[in-house]
């Protein structure tokens, strides 16, 4: 990867993606979480990906996308511990591929950087009639998390862990909020994250100097003043809570968040990848071997680790009547972990099924961004390679001190409706 | 689209195929600058095969058979299980079955070798006992459980089960918690019979891989065929739908929509697949991203970018769908009807026609990137009896009257069904 800061918390980082029959890139806008903005900041993608001032309506973008070969521009809200990044990514095929001899790219970074920074503008702010249909969508976005009760069962428990602290800050605001929210208020937030954020371009296959220049012409006009992101900080332990909530489904959900009250050191991500991948992450783990296989209590049993947070996440279907035992059987795996043996032929399958993803890491457009991106955001820069190397030396003892570190915060339950 | 896109693709990729003596296919696709390597062993046996012909014998299966036999067939006679043996290899391995193709797949970048023979070993010598299909059906149980939660999979089946009366796409794949409880050892055995054996299957590998590998491993897998006498038996199924409207009740923020038209199944090999890419582009000229139907619903707030038009093809049964969230689904119904009359009696946008033709040129080649789509694209060529790039061919000779001729038989709102899931606090 190569890394330029082009301006002052502007970086443009280059990506080796020649292999691949299209381009992408992808400009992440990262400021801190704030709770009396969040909503209005979950606007943004979704009024910023429908037009802008050149190319005003949804359908003409819509022609002009499918006219550059299905060309597809996204933009999306994420949270990253106690931050949020606005991403926008375009993708399209190379200009070699274009079957009219067309310069793409040049037609790719119109759409891009108009849609980023020249918004269709009414009297000062968001174009009303616009903003009003994407308030109703976002009211939808929030009414609708019930649908998928897997999710809704693991956002359930991370609101109880994260109430009252920066990094629960909703990804999509909250919907009393919706309806005062005005276009001149849009706007003033906007110009906001456009002045504060600190920006990571990712370009993958697409001429980077094309990309710096008209960075740089959109980035002059503003007056920046970026303020520092918030710092990864893991979440303190908390007395276990539980909760059950009554929903109509046939099958229950179980959610449980443990988190470590402790920073962990850039090397010993890999210990704790060993870990969550031998507790819970692949078809080889404990958790699917003994919750699942054995013990037949759920068709998914599995884990995953948020390192920004320090946050554990382990998730299951159960029988309703079963919600109990397959926590207790959850639990118990991890206490046989720290105090069982771990055998040598689990230690080298886990760094196996990791180093494979590794290896795989390069395969893909979405691989290779969120990758690099991974790195930038945790101010590291290891190489897939380099971390394939800390693997050999992760020990089983390494393994029980990172599982040890563990507390059980918040059990969630969806439970039969009476 | 035209013959330049065809050879852009072509230069891109190169597929090699070759037919084993004991009938099993080999595609391969060797693609030097991935490091890693995507493997799918699959046959075309799926949910919708209910009853066939074994050596005289007929079978009539319970729902669910083919789902299980994927299943059960990660056990080999030593009890040793295939996750078990993947884990020495590093690779990643899964299956997954539809209603008409199973696949074992495994993505790895180390071992290839050692991860092929454990593909090929397991699936080409099944072992059940009923104790581990006594096991199963508890782990399955809980499968169905968790899609009885997914409003989307209610309603699609929903839908089939209106339009078809006897066509086994009518149920779910995974059949039901009664259904699997029928299922024995004897019933896996005689379906592994039929469907595995090699010549009807297909072995597809892309990545950094040689041919030469792949036709080492098949060799040291030595994969035995079966003579029994084998005839797939088909249901007979009207013109005509069986119910036409139904609703239901979930726990759901808004209602759901579900329109499904019954169509006359296109053909075989290369006019199944043009009626294939024909559905494609009428989905997506009626309420995709560009039409003004989306957009206008969309701007009305009627819709949200979920709802879509989608199809489901097989020998025997062509099904259009056109399903997503709104609060209003008899206006969005009449809508959706009104674009559908309106494109047959003005006639297909030309611009629009040679957008999508444009969209799809480019997913073609977006699918040529990733070593999982080479190889499953491959396998699905191969079932379906046609080459790789017939699919960019056809598409470059589709014509906006082909499209036109084929609108004035499809989607009759004689042949459709509706049904609206509501939330429980709507009757």
């Amino acid at each position: 990867m190569q890394r330029i800061e082009i301006m002052p918390k502007v970086y443009v980082n280059k990506l080796h993606a020649e292999k691949f029959n299209r381009n992408r890139v992808s400009v992440n806008f990262i400021l801190p979480s704030d709770k009396t903005t969040a909503t209005v900041v979950a606007l943004l993608p979704m009024l910023l990906s429908r037009g802008y001032a050149k190319c005003p309506t949804m359908k003409d973008l819509s022609i002009k996308l499918a006219k550059l070969y299905g060309a597809s521009l996204s933009a999306d809200m994420g949270i990253q511990g106690e931050n949020r990044v606005l991403s926008f990514s375009f993708i399209g095929i190379k200009d070699k591929f274009a079957l009219n001899g067309e310069n793409l790219t040049e037609e790719y970074m119109e759409i891009l950087f108009g849609s980023i920074f020249n918004p269709t503008l009414i009297d000062g702010g968001f174009d009303p009639e616009i903003l009003e249909i994407e308030k109703e969508k976002l009211k939808e976005i929030l009414l609708s998390e019930i649908n998928d009760k897997r999710g809704y069962c693991l956002k359930q428990a991370r609101r109880k862990f994260f109430e009252g602290n920066l990094a629960g800050v909703e990804k999509y605001g909250y919907i009393e909020e919706i309806d005062d929210i005005t276009p001149q208020q849009v706007y003033t937030v906007y110009q906001d994250v456009l002045k504060r954020s600190l920006v990571e371009v990712m370009v993958l296959g697409a001429d980077q100097t094309v990309i710096t220049d008209r960075l740089v012409k959109e980035f002059n006009a503003i007056d920046r003043c970026p303020a520092q992101p918030n710092i990864a900080k893991p979440m303190p332990t908390i007395k276990t809570q539980e909760f059950t909530q009554p929903v109509d489904a046939v099958q229950g959900k179980l959610a449980m968040v443990f988190t470590t009250n402790e920073k962990l050191a850039s090397e010993d991500l890999s210990k704790m990848r060993m870990a969550i991948a031998l507790l819970g992450g692949l078809s080889s783990s404990r958790l699917f071997l003994n919750v699942r296989e054995k013990q037949n209590l759920c068709y998914y049993c599995a884990s995953a680790y948020i390192d920004v947070t320090g946050v554990l996440t382990i998730d299951s279907g159960v029988e309703h009547e079963n919600a109990e035992k397959t926590k207790n059987a959850i639990l118990t795996e991890i206490e046989s972990l720290i105090t069982g043996e771990i055998t040598d032929d689990e230690m080298a399958d886990t760094k196996r099924a990791i180093q494979t993803g590794l290896t795989a890491v390069g395969d893909s457009m979405g691989g290779i961004e969120s990758w690099y991106f991974g790195e930038i955001s945790r101010k590291t820069s290891f190489e897939p390679i380099q971390v394939i190397e800390q693997l050999n030396h992760v020990t089983k003892q390494d393994i029980k001190d990172m599982l040890k570190k563990f507390t059980l915060s918040v059990v969630y339950t969806l439970t039969k409706a009476q | 689209m035209n013959n330049k896109a065809i050879e852009s693709l072509k230069n891109v990729i190169s597929e090699q195929k070759v037919v084993l003596e004991n009938g099993l296919t080999v595609c391969v696709c060797e693609m030097t600058e991935y490091s890693s390597v995507y493997a799918s062993y699959g046959t075309n046996y799926g949910s919708d095969q209910k009853r066939f012909m074994l050596d005289g014998k007929m079978y009539d299966l319970p729902d669910g058979v083919a789902h299980f036999l994927e299943h059960k067939m990660f056990e080999n006679e030593e009890g040793v299980d295939a996750f078990a043996l993947y884990a020495k290899t590093g690779a990643s391995a899964n299956a997954f079955t539809s209603f008409d193709k199973t696949h074992y797949v495994f993505g790895a970048t180390d071992n290839i070798d050692e991860s092929l023979d454990i593909l090929l070993s397991f699936v080409s010598k099944p072992y059940f006992t009923d104790k581990s299909v006594l096991k199963e059906q508890a782990i399955i149980g809980q499968e169905i459980k968790m899609y009885d939660d997914s409003p989307e999979w209610r309603l699609m089946f929903s839908l089939l089960e209106n339009l078809y009366f006897n066509c086994p796409v009518r149920s779910d794949i995974a059949g039901t918690v009664e259904s699997i409880s029928k299922i024995t050892k004897e019933t896996l055995y005689a379906c592994a019979d039929a469907f595995y054996r090699p010549a009807n299957m297909v072995l597809s590998v892309a990545g950094n891989i040689t041919l030469q590998q792949v036709l080492d491993a098949c060799n040291r897998a030595d994969i035995k065929t079966s003579t029994k006498p084998m005839q797939r038996l088909t249901e007979t199924e009207p013109r005509e739908i069986r119910q036409k409207f139904a609703q239901f009740n979930m726990e759901i923020s808004q209602p759901i929509l579900g329109i499904a038209f019954k169509e006359k199944p296109f053909g075989l090999k290369k006019e199944q697949l043009k009626g294939e890419i024909i559905c494609d582009i009428l989905t997506e000229l009626i309420i995709g991203d560009c039409s003004d139907l989306y957009c206008d619903l969309y701007d009305e707030g009627l819709i949200n970018p979920g709802f879509s038009g989608e199809y489901l093809l097989g020998d025997q049964y062509l099904a259009i769908f056109f399903s997503g969230e709104t609060k209003d689904p008899e206006t969005v119904e009449k809508a959706i009807r009104a674009a559908i009359c309106e494109m047959r009696e003005d006639g297909i946008d030309e611009e629009a026609f040679i957008c999508i033709k444009n969209i799809l040129y480019g997913e073609m080649l977006s699918g040529l990137e990733r070593t999982e789509t080479v190889a499953m694209e491959m396998s699905a060529a191969h079932m379906q009896g046609v080459e790789r790039f017939d699919e960019a061919e056809i598409l470059a000779k589709l014509t906006v009257e082909d499209l036109q001729q084929a609108l004035k038989d499809m989607l009759q709102e004689e042949y459709s069904v509706t049904v609206h899931l509501l939330p429980n606090t709507e009757v």
